[in-house]
């Protein structure tokens, strides 16, 4: 069960002519959710920002 | 009794603090399971016998379709939540899990057609399973349109729960469409009752990749709701001490 499913980088990256479909997938996905954790991250930050600007003394 | 209940755990404040705290742990266990199951699935499991290779977008299609119809299950049950006790953090939540819904659901119908590319020769096809899917994807987007289209963000969010509801009827369509119809798309592989009908050497990196997604997607989920809900009490003197 845990013996590797290819001999080589280039069998892994290929897939026998399949690499093309699955490579593309995980990587839009990946980035797809990455960006989204920076989004939500920024938009805490950008919050907290406001509430803070909102109602610092003057 | 049962409103007693709900309203003393359900303060936008209490969630804030909680999940804050639960976050680390979350985000550890989502993106660790997520790695271990993606690394096993894509390098070690054993290629299908009919599909080659391709079928190793199953890693990824899978989770992310049972967490596409799973949110949609949650942000009813927070509709619910809202209509009948009027619970502020259900409407909260439900507009923060909205996008994250949309999104795992476009990831879903976008590796499931690349996938049919090299399975079925298209990468489109207009069959009950991908049909009802997209349906829940446009509700997802009209959920959120609709939410911002009015000035008035309780009456928004009245009637998004209100939407939500009626929405979920798209729920068990999809779940069932591959029994109701005859579809291109394949019947369920895995059932939480009657057990599996994949080798185990693919099965477990599966089981590890929905577990993994899960945890990723309900961190995410934690971010989102900290941002919506910090904007929309804003005034509130818990708020300020918590900035």
């Amino acid at each position: 069960m845990f013996d590797i499913a290819f001999n080589n980088v280039n069998e892994i990256i290929g897939m026998n002519g399949h690499g093309i479909y699955v490579w593309s997938v995980y990587s839009i996905a990946i980035s797809i959710l990455v960006m989204s954790f920076l989004v939500a991250k920024n938009r805490i930050k950008g919050v907290k920002r406001k509430i803070k600007i909102k109602n610092a003394p003057s | 009794m049962i409103s007693a209940f709900i309203h003393k755990f359900s303060s936008p404040k209490s969630f804030v603090q909680i999940t804050k705290t639960l976050y680390p742990l979350f985000i550890f266990t989502g993106l660790s399971m997520l790695i271990i199951g993606w690394t096993w699935g894509l390098l070690f499991a054993p290629p299908d016998a009919v599909q080659g290779n391709s079928y190793r977008i199953i890693f990824l299609h899978v989770p992310a379709v049972i967490f596409a119809e799973l949110i949609y299950f949650f942000m009813a049950l927070c509709a619910l939540m809202h209509i009948v006790w009027r619970v502020r953090l259900a409407a909260y939540l439900i507009k923060s899990a909205a996008p994250i819904g949309a999104m795992i659901t476009f990831i879903g119908l976008f590796s499931g057609s690349i996938w049919g590319i090299p399975t079925w020769g298209t990468w489109w096809q207009w069959d009950a399973r991908i049909t009802s899917t997209l349906i829940l994807f446009i509700m997802y987007l009209g959920i959120l349109t609709l939410h911002g289209s009015f000035s008035n963000l309780e009456k928004s969010d009245r009637l998004m729960s209100i939407l939500v509801v009626i929405g979920v009827v798209n729920i068990p369509i999809i779940k069932k469409s591959v029994d109701w119809w005859s579809t291109l798309h394949q019947p369920a592989s895995i059932s939480v009752s009657g057990g599996s009908s994949i080798d185990p050497s693919m099965l477990y990196p599966l089981i590890i990749s929905v577990i993994g997604l899960g945890f990723t997607l309900i961190s995410l989920g934690i971010l989102t709701s900290r941002s919506y809900i910090l904007g929309r009490e804003k005034n509130k003197k818990w708020v300020l001490d918590h900035v």
